[in-house]
Order: C-alpha cells, then structure tokens, then sequence
C-alpha cells in the first residue's frame, strides 16, 4: 500500500488578536503592538493514511479535531511539522462551497465543481449524474435562492461526490436533509469508500464513524490520545466523557440532596461482556451500575433511572416505587443495577440514578451523568429504537387484517373472532 | 515479503504530493504553478462574479456601462462650464471621457479586488487555492465593462472633433500596464487587508482623493504647482497620459509619468508576489 496522507509533528498555534490591527495605527505607531494571545489547537499530531483507508477524527468541541482537517485540505499550514497528501483532494467541510443564491443550481455546479477542481469538461459529463443524484430536475436552471435548504444542500452534496477525488475529507456533513437523503448519503459514501477514495471524516455522529473508518483518531484538548479501532478509540472518548467535568451535572459525586442518608459513589456502565464501557451495539442488554454507601439504615429505598437523549430530553424514565428493594444498613456499601436493554437509535446518550426516600417522596441523592454512545442500526430514526418487523403480503390479506381491525373497534364480536386469530398469527409470525 | 517488493518500488517512482506543507510560505516556483493549474477557475469566478453583479438589475450588463459614460459626461459638463479649466486646444469632453475610461477601471477593480480575499471567506475558509486568484478575479470582472465603455468611448471620439489615428492603437499597451498596475495594487492591498481590516476604508477613501490629483479632467501643465508633486508621483498619470496621447494628443509629460508607473508595477507586483508567498496558506486563519 501506498501512503495517501502523511502527518509529521503536525501543530497549529492560533493567534488571537485582542485589538483589531489597524494600518492608521500601525503606521502612525500609534501603539507599538498590538495585544494578542497565542494558543496551540493542537500539536504532536503524527498519522500516515494509506490510500484507500477511511480514517476518522473524534473529539469533543474545540479538541482541535477541525483545525487537523483543514491542515490536511490544505486550507491553513501547520505552525509546525509537515503535512503532506498525495493526489487531488475534496474537502467536504461544508455542502455547496462557492453557492451564490442568485446563480442557477446549473451554474453553481459549475462554479463549486472548478473549486474542487475538476475541468470544465469533466464537469459536462458528470452534470446529469450530479442533478439526478440531487433530485433536482426541474429546478435546475431556477437560482438556487428559491430552492429549499433540502434541495441546496443535496445539490452541494452531490457535486462533492461527483468530484471523485483520491482523497475525500469530510466534516459533519452526513447530517444533513432528510433521513432519506441521509441514507442516500451514507450509501454513496460507502461507494465512493469501495472504490478505493481514501477518506478522512470528522464526525460527531460516532455511529456514521463506527461504520465508515477503520481506524480513528481520538484528539482531547489538542493532543493525539490514541490511533486504534472504531470500537476502542469510541470507548476511550466516552471513559472521557463520562469522567469530563464538562457534563451537564457536576461530575464524580454528584449532588446531595439530604445529607447524611446515603451517598452515591460512581456510576457506570456495563456492557453484554460484563466490563464497564462507553459504548454499545443496539438491542444489546446492558446495565447502569451504582456504587454507593448508606449512611443511615433505611427499610426501603426508591431508585430512579433517567434517560437523556442526544437532543437532552428524557428519552425514558423508570423507578422502583411500585416495588420493595428491601433494607439498607447503615455504613454498608451497596450496588445498585438498572438493566435494560438499548433498544436505541444511534447517538450518545445519558444516564442518571436518583436515590429516593420512598415515604416523603424527596431526592436522597443524584449521581452524575453517565454518557454513552449507541451504536443504532442504520435505518433507525427518530427517539427509539421499536424493533419494527416488516411483512409483506397479497392485497387480500392485507384488506382481511384492516377487515378485523375495523371489527375489533367495533365491538363485533361474531366477525372478530376469526379475525383476532389471524391478528395473533401475524404478530405471532413477526415477533422477534 | 512480496507485497513489499511490489509496493516499494511504486512508492519511489510516485509523483510529488499534491499538498506538501511544512512551514507557513508557499515557494514562489509551487504558487505560480498552482495559479497557472487554476486559471481555469479564475475565468468562471470572474463570469460569476459578473453574472451576480448585473444580473439583478433590470437593464442588466447596462448598468455596467451606462454609469462610468453618465458620470463621465456629468464630469465633462461641469468641469467645462463651472471650473475654469483651461482648454490647451483639444475637444474637452473627449479629454475627459478618454481619462476617465482608464480611471474608471482602475477605481473598480482596485476597491473590489482589495478586499476580496476578505470579501470571499465563504470560499477562502472552506477549499484551497491560491488566494491570489480572489483579487485577480475582481480585475478580471471589471475588464468585462471596461473593454465595451472604452469601445464606446473611442467611437464618440469623431464625434468630439478628435478623429482616431494609428496613435489610438496605443491604448493596448495601455491597457496592458493598467491591468499590470492594477494587479500590483490589489495583491498588495488583498494580502494586507486580511490583517488590517482599514484597509477598506483607506482604500476607498484614497480613490476620491486620488482622482483630482490625477490629470483626467485637466491637463498636467493646468495643474498648480502645490500639486505638482503629487501628480509626478502618481501612478495613474503616465498612464492617463498615454490614453490622453492616444486619442487627443499630446498634453502630458508622458514619458517621464510613464516611467514612474513602470516602477510603481514592478515594485507593487514584487510586494504583492511575496506577500501572498508568504501568507497565502494562513490568510484562512485570519478569516
């Protein structure tokens, strides 16, 4: 194999002006200098891509993992190292370079195609296949002002895949239009991957990272912390994230509510191997542990279980104030699990227990945050991961099972019966 | 072992990367071969540019046209009935349409191409090409409407009482060393208005300025002798008298202006070559 991408010492110190510098100023010298801080994104980035790899770039906001892709696009120099790439490069760091509304989507083919450097020519041949892919036909030769955002980010999309660079970078942009076009996305990426494009994708989307890359980068703070596999890079960021400071409730000891009842110690997460993870395959049963310590004796005690979604809403919520978990002694360590299976959509995710005394209805304690990812199934959207199975049958069947339906809401019995059978048959046939 | 040998051997032999960074400057030899492997896009940045320019307005590329010619005659009005401009023996109003064609120009393509790198973030931040070919678009862009006024200006030339001869063919050349000027100019001023974000409104501010100390609506010798110095070293003079020798004859110095503008070109364009040499990968981190 070849190298596509060699990254040697690569590092990028940002200056930040504190005054905006003025030419009056300057000549007139007016102030001998101007204030400004300098800071390192990132530094000590050593990584060779071998063409044809997919590589991916993971880390929290601001880690620099963004500064590293516009290196390697050629876009800004590296302070230090070197940085070389071999063979014509797309950068796909945002859909639609170069648009201008009040041109022709025809038009800003041309334009954004020239950007990413192809020929004019090329462009001539690859323009029914670029509008076909967009889907946008008829609106072709209208300025792209009055396109929809969904149509003007597909036709940006499509020119950069059209592009058929030997190295493709790409920056948060698989998230864009419908979940359709989404699909559509990520399988004309998975084309481009098979014909051997050597890819560089940042992603806060760990699952579109999951199952593009072969191997992923993982940068905090603007320091490479390891190379390796999806899976190992993926749950290294998330032990990172679960211990980060940064989490929307202060980390480690949570927060006491009633003091000296009970305190929770550490949450965790433990995956279908049993060993605590950060990262976890839909479906998979899964279970979030609690270390804690009574302090007090207690007859009973009431767990709650909260689930935040990626967009931070309660996905599910659950406790045990139905049923009796039995006494806690006093100055006794506890565990307490919640298993359940992540029946979830791709995405991160966050846990978090309560411990409730269950007479007065009050808090005793609540742990941190506890972030994991899900690694979804492909054609999963929305909330929750329902585990629909489809069927397929002949119209007839089809207007028998509405017939029943109808029946059922009805209240008639006599045509029902028959029915009902059919109704547990088809379910019967398409439960897991 | 083997795929080794295969590999090995390929790896040699393989052509130079296409992005090889290692420091902050683009040697001069890579920049210039990256601009010429880009003219490709200069021309379709410089058609976009005009499309969007005149596309909206509703007598289209008139527009582009019609303003320079009107604000021209108004100059030529004025200037003939209220200052008292001496007349040294030509048509007066061809000598100003004739002065004002070129200046026209230069006052377009340097207001738009100074700020251009800054003006274009949205390309400038996101792909990379040499950032230079931004404020060579804007030179581009304007030529459209400069070629057709000029035109326009050298066939109302008979009307004026100021008949053509083998001398207007001087006008190429001159084009050619305004375009060079021009090109000084907006290199310099794009690269420094990145990180002097005034540069804009000394830009613009010098251009209204700098018009009256220009010789296009009065002739050098009419001009005071205060302002004598400034005309001398005034770039756009050598080359307003070149157009000026052009069409009404001669009524500048001409060749001395004319060497002065040649030195400004070669130092602007040898300042403007390495700034962009110097900073055309990092303008991105400025943006």
């Amino acid at each position: 194999m070849t190298t596509a991408i060699e990254l040697r010492g690569v590092g990028k110190r940002f200056t930040k002006y504190v005054d905006t510098p003025m030419l009056v100023t300057a000549a007139a010298r007016f102030r001998p200098r101007t204030r400004r801080d300098k800071l390192w994104a990132i530094r000590g980035v050593d990584l060779e891509v071998e063409d044809g790899e997919s590589v991916g770039i993971i880390g929290r906001n601001g880690s620099g993992k963004s500064t590293l892709m516009t290196m390697i696009g050629g876009i800004t120099a590296p302070t230090e190292g070197s940085v070389k790439v071999w063979g014509r490069v797309a950068p796909l760091i945002s859909v639609g370079v170069g648009f201008h509304k009040e041109l022709t989507g025809r038009e800003n083919v041309y334009v954004n195609g020239s950007i990413l450097g192809l020929t004019r020519k090329q462009i001539d041949s690859r323009l029914e296949a670029i509008i076909d892919f967009a889907e946008v036909e008829e609106f072709i030769d209208t300025p792209v002002k009055f396109y929809s955002s969904g149509m003007y980010v597909r036709l940006g999309f499509s020119v950069a895949v059209h592009s058929e660079p030997d190295v493709l970078l790409v920056d948060e942009v698989l998230a864009v239009g419908d979940i359709g076009f989404q699909v559509k996305c990520f399988e004309r990426m998975q084309e481009v991957r098979a014909r051997g494009t050597t890819i560089v994708m940042v992603s806060h989307n760990l699952g579109a990272i999951q199952r593009m890359c072969e191997r992923v980068l993982f940068v905090n703070d603007g320091t490479p912390q390891l190379v390796a596999s999806p899976d190992e890079a993926i749950s290294a960021f998330h032990r990172l994230m679960s211990t980060s400071t940064e989490t929307v409730v202060d980390a480690g000891s949570g927060k006491r509510m009633e003091p000296g009842v009970v305190r929770i110690d550490d949450i965790e997460l433990i995956g279908k191997g049993g060993e605590p993870t950060g990262a976890v395959e839909a479906s998979d049963p899964i279970v979030v542990r609690v270390h804690a310590h009574a302090l007090q004796d207690m007859d009973d005690i009431v767990v709650k279980l909260l689930l935040f979604g990626p967009d931070g809403t309660v996905v599910y919520g659950d406790s045990t104030a139905d049923q009796s978990l039995g006494s806690v002694r006093a100055d006794s360590d506890i565990t307490c699990d919640a298993a359940f299976r992540a029946t979830l959509p791709t995405g991160t995710y966050s846990a978090m227990v309560h411990l409730e005394r269950p007479d007065l209805r009050t808090t005793l304690f609540q742990s941190s945050l506890l972030s994991f990812f899900v690694n979804g199934r492909n054609t999963v959207a929305g909330q929750a991961d329902l585990e629909a199975r489809f069927t397929l049958g002949s119209a007839a069947d089809r207007h028998r099972h509405l017939q029943s339906l109808t029946n059922l809401a009805d209240g008639d019995g006599r045509g029902a019966g028959e029915d009902v059978d059919d109704l547990e048959t088809l379910f019967g046939r398409t439960r897991r | 072992m083997t795929v080794t040998s295969i590999t090995q051997p390929d790896q040699i032999t393989r052509a130079a990367p296409s992005i090889d960074l290692h420091g902050e400057a683009t040697p001069l030899g890579r920049l210039a071969r990256e601009t010429w492997k880009a003219r490709e896009l200069l021309v379709i940045l410089a058609r976009k540019d005009f499309h969007v320019r005149y596309r909206r307005a509703a007598l289209g590329v008139l527009w582009a046209l019609a303003l320079p010619l009107l604000q021209s005659a108004v100059m030529a009005v004025i200037f003939a009935r209220v200052g008292h401009i001496r007349h040294v023996g030509v048509n007066y109003a061809a000598l100003v349409l004739t002065g004002m064609a070129p200046w026209t120009y230069f006052n377009m393509a340097l207001a738009s191409g100074s700020t251009a790198v800054v003006d274009n973030t949205d390309l400038s931040a996101k792909v990379y090409f040499p950032r230079a070919l931004l404020p060579m678009t804007q030179i581009l862009t304007s030529l459209y409407g400069y070629v057709v006024t000029l035109a326009i200006v050298l066939g109302l030339c008979p009307l004026l009482h100021t008949p053509l001869t083998l001398h207007t063919l001087l006008v190429v050349p001159g084009t050619l060393l305004l375009v060079s000027l021009v090109c000084g100019f907006v290199l310099v001023f794009s690269a420094l208005h990145v990180y002097f974000r005034d540069v804009r409104y000394l830009v613009t501010a010098a251009l209204m300025l700098w018009m009256y100390v220009t010789p296009i609506i009065y002739t050098a010798s009419d001009a005071p002798g205060s302002l004598r110095t400034i005309i001398d070293v005034n770039p756009m003079t050598g080359i307003v008298d070149l157009f000026h020798y052009a069409t009404v004859g001669h009524v500048g110095a001409m060749s001395l202006p004319l060497a002065v503008t040649a030195v400004w070109t070669v130092v602007l364009l040898g300042a403007g070559v390495a700034l962009h040499c110097r900073y055309n990968r990092v303008f991105a981190d400025l943006l």
